[in-house]
């Protein structure tokens, strides 16, 4: 049986009369990566800061490891650690010296050992004795990252963590997470605004929006919501006949010569295709993108903007 | 030369002058503080010209031993500042570490530096003006200690304000424990002061071991009913500075540690 690391119930916080966290409940299994989404003002941030109780909740309750927060806070908090893009740390000190301190925070034994292996994983050997206030964005995001896994955590919240790295650093990141769940079974809460990262990471998803949960799945399930799919053609000839027979079936289509973009429910390819050979539309190439993740946030999002 | 663009310049830190509650103490509060304070020691020194020499221990006696409150105090509020300025907050409270644990840290901090800038006041004092403190004798150490828990005290009750309001009341940090020395007759007897002060001066511990300096440094000894009052008023001081910092932190996370930061 897998154990639950973290049971989410009712949880609730307003400020004032804006309630940005909104009667959510979720649980992360030992070893699952579960992310979080939804767009800015969602309640993503607040939730995290919850968990980490540096914000007090209005309601609900928060178990970690089968043990009630505020009754066993200091235990817990020695469990756990995090990332984020909005902390960050004291910029006077050293790479090195600040993650002694973490270390010694978190009690960690042989200390040297343990910031010898991060600074390599996380690539930051070279200016572990650089002040961090001298590091650029991507550099200090690393050194965050060293530091959340400092003390060997069971269950990490990670809030937009490759936001700020390059592509093949971000890369290296990820199959990190990925092994520190395969290997040691880490339980991880990931928000993030790159829809593949999260799909390539997360073995479930919750949707947040104005602070409410409003979907739950696997980010497959979720983009299989998203009907649309898209069907990109390279058409030298008969442009305006591919519009005609779009407008037509009501079928979405954007021009970008020689691309012709039309966007159209999945059960719907077969019929343009059909269509297009009757009426002699020549295609040098095509491809067809079925929706994925980012469909579905964008599609979350518009209902949002209708509202 | 452009008359505009020097304006604008002007301009723009006339608007921050109006959000900046540093740039406000800095114009009105120190200016007041320095004339009270250095009035009163005026209008005493005068009354006291015919024992230069004693005046001499009298003023560096009081700036090295002001020293141990302000230092005790400013440990507090201003590691408390440091963790703001860097965004630390959230970090050291989200580990493991219990705000009882912090406040003992910033105490043994404050001990600490404490030891170090009062040392190096007493070597300097000695070096330049052959000036001892050491001439207190065994008063030092009850002075020291309870001069600390006031010290200690305030920067409590001041952080819990910070950490309440944020850093935009920050000059309090440095600024808070200032309100003390008027009332605690750093360099002047509390005689000085008008009867309403004194009747506060009662009120504030560290007035008890100034007043005593005075008397061990002109008769040799002092009343330990003073040294007594003094600790006394120390107690309750830091009971409400421990309950008040710690009331304010949970209201402080009501909001968010991060909307600290």
């Amino acid at each position: 049986m897998v154990n639950s690391i973290l049971e989410v119930k009712n949880l609730t916080k307003t400020f004032g009369k804006v309630c940005a966290v909104d009667n959510v409940s979720f649980s992360i299994k030992e070893g699952e990566i579960l992310g979080l989404l939804g767009p800015n003002g969602a309640g993503k941030t607040t939730t995290i800061q919850m968990l980490l109780g540096a914000l007090t909740p209005s309601s609900g309750e928060m178990n970690f490891f089968g043990k009630e927060f505020n009754n066993n806070r200091e235990e817990i908090l020695n469990k756990i650690n995090f990332c984020s893009s909005y902390i960050s740390l004291p910029w006077k000190l050293t790479v090195n010296e600040n993650l002694d301190v973490m270390a010694r925070l978190y009690g960690v034994k042989n200390r040297k050992k343990r910031i010898n292996k991060l600074t390599e994983v996380f690539d930051i050997k070279d200016f572990r004795n650089k002040a961090v206030s001298t590091l650029s964005a991507g550099q200090t995001m690393r050194v965050t990252l060293a530091k959340a896994f400092i003390n060997f955590p069971k269950l990490i919240l990670l809030d937009e963590p490759t936001s700020s790295l390059d592509p093949e650093i971000a890369e290296k990141v990820r199959t990190f997470l990925k092994s520190e769940q395969d290997n040691f079974k880490v339980s991880m809460l990931l928000t993030s605004h790159n829809m593949a990262e999260v799909e390539s990471m997360c073995d479930r998803v919750i949707f947040l929006n104005k602070g409410k949960i409003i979907a739950e799945d696997t980010p497959v399930n979720l983009a299989k919501n998203i009907e649309i799919s898209r069907v990109d053609l390279i058409v030298d000839k008969n442009i305006d006949k591919v519009l005609e027979i779009c407008t037509e079936n009501e079928w979405e289509v954007g021009i970008d010569k020689p691309h012709i973009k039309v966007e159209l429910k999945e059960k719907d390819i077969p019929k343009l295709l059909t269509v297009l050979n009757e009426e002699k539309v020549v295609y040098s190439e095509i491809s067809i993108e079925k929706p994925d993740l980012e469909d579905y946030f964008l599609e979350m999002a518009k209902r949002r903007d209708k509202k | 030369m452009n008359f505009n663009i020097v304006w604008a310049v002007v301009v723009r830190h006339l608007y921050n002058f109006k959000h900046s509650l540093d740039r406000i103490t800095d114009a009105f509060y120190w200016p007041a503080m320095d004339i009270f304070i250095w009035g009163f020691t005026a209008q005493y020194i005068t009354k006291q010209a015919n024992q230069l020499p004693q005046i001499i221990i009298l003023l560096l006696s009081g700036v090295i031993l002001w020293l141990v409150v302000w230092r005790a105090q400013y440990e507090i509020t201003v590691n408390l500042l440091e963790e703001m300025w860097s965004r630390n907050l959230v970090n050291i409270f989200s580990s493991p570490l219990r705000v009882r644990e912090w406040v003992l840290a910033v105490f043994i901090l404050g001990l600490i530096k404490m030891f170090f800038s009062v040392g190096f006041s007493i070597f300097l004092a000695i070096i330049l003006y052959k000036t001892n403190i050491f001439s207190l004798g065994l008063y030092l150490i009850p002075f020291i200690v309870s001069l600390t828990l006031t010290g200690w005290a305030v920067g409590l009750f001041v952080s819990g304000l910070i950490i309440r309001y944020g850093m935009r009341i920050q000059t309090f940090a440095w600024g808070g424990i200032a309100l003390l020395s008027p009332f605690s007759g750093v360099y002047y007897p509390i005689s000085t002061l008008p009867i309403w002060a004194q009747k506060v001066a009662m009120f504030v511990p560290t007035s008890y071991i100034f007043e005593g300096m005075r008397s061990v440094i002109f008769k040799g000894s002092m009343l330990y009913s003073d040294l007594f009052k003094s600790f006394a008023i120390n107690a309750v001081f830091m009971i409400v500075g421990l309950l008040f910092f710690n009331l304010m932190f949970k209201k402080s996370k009501l909001r968010g540690l991060a909307d600290l930061e």
